[in-house]
């Protein structure tokens, strides 16, 4: 898919199917249509589509079924639902069957383009950053913290009290539209509902995207930051970048209907294996969410939460240069995806050289030298030791010294005008005794 | 002034000719190094494995020396790095300082880290304490037939919060300063801040050789006549090591590695044996030919 994308407008309405078609043909698609998800199906299976915009609701064959059929038979196609409804509870169904969007009736030319477009961009966007890992092998994801409630690929909600929740955009969705030039926020006391329109962004050559609501109610305060300066959007979509603040009258029920942060890793990790992108993750039944929750509470490792993966770290790292095994950013969020397992009991996480480089580089924050010493610090509890340090503990705790001074040594010294060292055990051996340090020790021996 | 000496593992047995030099200067500027033999490894090993038995270990070393009430003076960067944050981690936390003194078998409130003693590199003592004027006041023999490469290294710089951002991590200067006083010029060169590998040597050698071999290049294309450092750990992969890439690579660089303080003992008129050049592995008598 380029710029230009061969689309099938799937709708039994011929006034839509006809209005479609003329849109999206006018911006350069090449456009085929069908009246029913059977006739489509039988398209589907003759011709190779990027993106299909569908309407959910057919008599036979649902937009839902047809969505069904395509994620199995061609996974890679870009699904958009078009919906009369507008609820969220069909359209999060849809999403967490791998719909890309969807769109409410009435729409208008530009709002179908609008979203067509951002369909074509994240294909394009996946495309440069896979070609980008192929040439840097820095891995690509996007970003996703697990306190908050997703409508996927478009919009979160953090609840901040029982009743008020905080709404923005997410990633995926940031990431598709591009630079965001304007945003038109609500009114305050404006009554949204879950799914429907609470603003709408315009991005580069005046394109529209209008941003769903993930929770329904009263809006009580809008981020008016956007409006002096939208580029926040992009910039911090999670936290300065929220939109704004609804009041709910039933919030838990509507944060029901979304996906949570967690639940949303196993999402993310289920669709990439349905898009046959195995090679980011592969034992999906294996992941520990608390993980993250553990190397944050050792030292060191409090801030790793506050990742946003955008690589400085790895693009800083002199290790990874000369070994791609080493990949800061990767052992990070593959720390945050809960890969425990993978991460303690790999060779990598040992190849740290504490420079401390992307500690200091670092936009959010994050001590990435600590948190790969709370990681290792975590493996060594579970009996995940490299040998190198079994051995160089060993002689510590014999020697109190890294390098073990012996009488040769003290004669040597002694001729060169040095003073003499202490030998022998010292302090260090009693120390890793009671710390429980040789007990790792010996067990590893 | 007066410190007490903290050797740290490697100094004493790797780089003897970083010690010799060092007591060498002290003593002609004055400055009063106390052998305490109660100083073990600093605990930087076992910070990645083992955060408690690193924390108890540096802890241990700074109950030592605030017996003595003495400020530490320290050779490695490692050493100073986890000195200095343990330092800072007990002065500012009353609940864990009160845990570790405990677990040393001392008594409540009887150590207060911190302010009580600094913990300072013997290249920072040199640039803060004994300052750029009385250096220069006191050089005999300046160096400004040659152009050196400064090595700052890792832990003498970062993790700066430590350090306060005494100066910029990604762009030092305190160094470079202390070279130029000798009459040596120091030249730039391209990723200054490259580690030197010793960090992996263990894990993998032949990711550390690869690395050190990186900064060989770039100090050998700035065309500098020696590389001027002030870490053991970094000497072992410069120094000591460089034969051995050479090897692995078919790669000259017969690149002399020198200790600041072998420099700063040159120019201030101390004889070169002195100042253990002879344990230097690649020879600097070329080096010295131009200097002396």
């Amino acid at each position: 898919m380029n710029d230009f994308a061969t689309i099938l407008v799937v709708d039994d309405e011929p006034g839509i199917l006809s209005s479609c078609e003329v849109a999206l043909t006018r911006s350069g698609h090449k456009v085929d249509t069908a009246s029913s998800a059977e006739e489509a199906v039988t398209r589907i299976r003759q011709e190779k589509y990027d993106a299909i915009v569908t309407d959910l609701k057919m008599p036979r064959l649902s937009g839902m079924d047809l969505l069904r059929i395509v994620k199995e038979e061609k996974p890679e196609t870009d699904v958009i639902m078009i919906t009369g409804y507008g609820t969220i509870q069909t359209a999060v169904e849809a999403m967490k069957l791998g719909a890309f969007d969807y769109i409410s009736k009435p729409f208008t030319p530009n709002e179908l383009r609008s979203v067509v477009t951002r369909a074509i961009e994240r294909r394009r966007l996946t495309r440069e950053e896979r070609a980008k890992a192929r040439r840097t092998r820095v891995a690509f994801e996007y970003v996703m913290p697990d306190d908050l409630y997703y409508l996927p690929e478009h919009s979160w909600a953090r609840m901040i009290t029982e009743d008020v929740a905080e709404a923005g955009i997410d990633d995926v969705f940031q990431k598709t539209i591009g630079v965001v030039n304007r945003i038109e926020l609500p009114s305050i006391g404006a009554e949204v509902e879950q799914g429907s329109t609470f603003a709408q962004v315009y991005g580069a050559g005046g394109k529209v995207y209008k941003l769903w609501s993930p929770v329904g109610g009263r809006v009580v305060e809008v981020n008016n930051l956007l409006t002096e300066d939208s580029s926040v959007l992009n910039t911090d979509p999670y936290r300065k970048g929220w939109i704004v603040r609804i009041q709910s009258s039933d919030l838990r029920k509507d944060l029901a209907n979304l996906i949570d942060g967690d639940a949303l890793i196993h999402w993310w990790v289920k669709r990439e294996i349905v898009e046959r992108k195995t090679s980011k993750y592969v034992k999906v039944n294996v992941l520990d969410p608390e993980f993250k929750h553990d190397i944050a509470k050792e030292p060191g490792g409090e801030n790793i939460k506050v990742c946003f993966a955008c690589g400085i770290c790895t693009a800083s790292c002199p290790i990874r240069e000369i070994d791609s095994r080493y990949n800061p950013r990767k052992i990070i969020r593959m720390a945050l995806l809960g890969m425990k397992e993978r991460v303690i009991g790999s060779d990598f996480i040992w190849l740290c050289s504490s420079c401390y480089i992307c500690t200091e580089r670092c936009p959010q924050g994050v001590k990435f030298t600590e948190v790969i010493n709370a990681i290792k610090n975590i493996a060594v509890k579970e009996g995940h030791v490299h040998p190198s340090f079994v051995a160089q503990m060993d002689i510590l705790a014999k020697n109190s010294r890294l390098y073990p001074i012996d009488d040769f040594d003290n004669r040597k010294r002694e001729s060169l005008g040095l003073p003499k060292l202490s030998t022998g055990e010292g302090s260090a051996g009693e120390i890793c005794r009671a710390s429980g340090l040789l007990d790792i020790v010996k067990r590893k021996n | 002034m007066r410190y007490a000496l903290f050797l740290g593992c490697t100094a004493p047995t790797k780089s003897r000719n970083y010690e010799l030099a060092t007591r060498e200067v002290a003593r002609v500027l004055g400055i009063e190094l106390v052998d305490l033999p109660d100083f073990e490894c600093c605990g930087f090993p076992l910070k990645s494995v083992h955060h408690e038995s690193h924390l108890l270990m540096a802890a241990r070393n700074l109950m030592v020396a605030e017996r003595e009430e003495l400020d530490v003076c320290v050779l490695c960067s490692a050493c100073t790095g986890t000195l200095t944050e343990v330092n800072r981690q007990l002065a500012h936390n009353d609940v864990l300082r009160e845990q570790v003194v405990s677990k040393l078998g001392g008594g409540k409130g009887e150590y207060v880290f911190g302010s009580a003693i600094a913990v300072k590199h013997v290249v920072r003592i040199l640039y803060e304490n004994v300052g750029l004027d009385t250096l220069r006041s006191k050089i005999q023999k300046p160096a400004s037939a040659i152009t050196v490469a400064a090595h700052y290294g890792c832990h003498y710089l970062r993790p700066s919060e430590i350090y306060d951002d005494c100066e910029d991590p990604e762009d030092p200067h305190s160094l470079d300063e202390l070279i130029e006083v000798t009459g040596a010029k120091s030249v730039r060169y391209s990723e200054r801040e490259r580690c030197c590998g010793a960090g992996v040597l263990a894990i993998d050698e032949e990711i550390a050789l690869s690395l050190a071999q990186k900064k060989l290049e770039d100090v050998r294309s700035s065309g500098a006549h020696a590389m001027v450092l002030m870490c053991p750990f970094c000497g072992v992969m410069y120094d000591e090591n460089q034969a051995r890439i050479e090897a692995r690579s078919d790669a000259t660089y017969n690149l002399p590695v020198l200790y600041y303080p072998q420099l700063l003992g040159i120019a201030l008129g101390i004889d070169p044996k002195s100042l253990g050049f002879r344990l230097n592995r690649v020879k600097a008598d070329k080096f010295l030919e131009r200097v002396i």
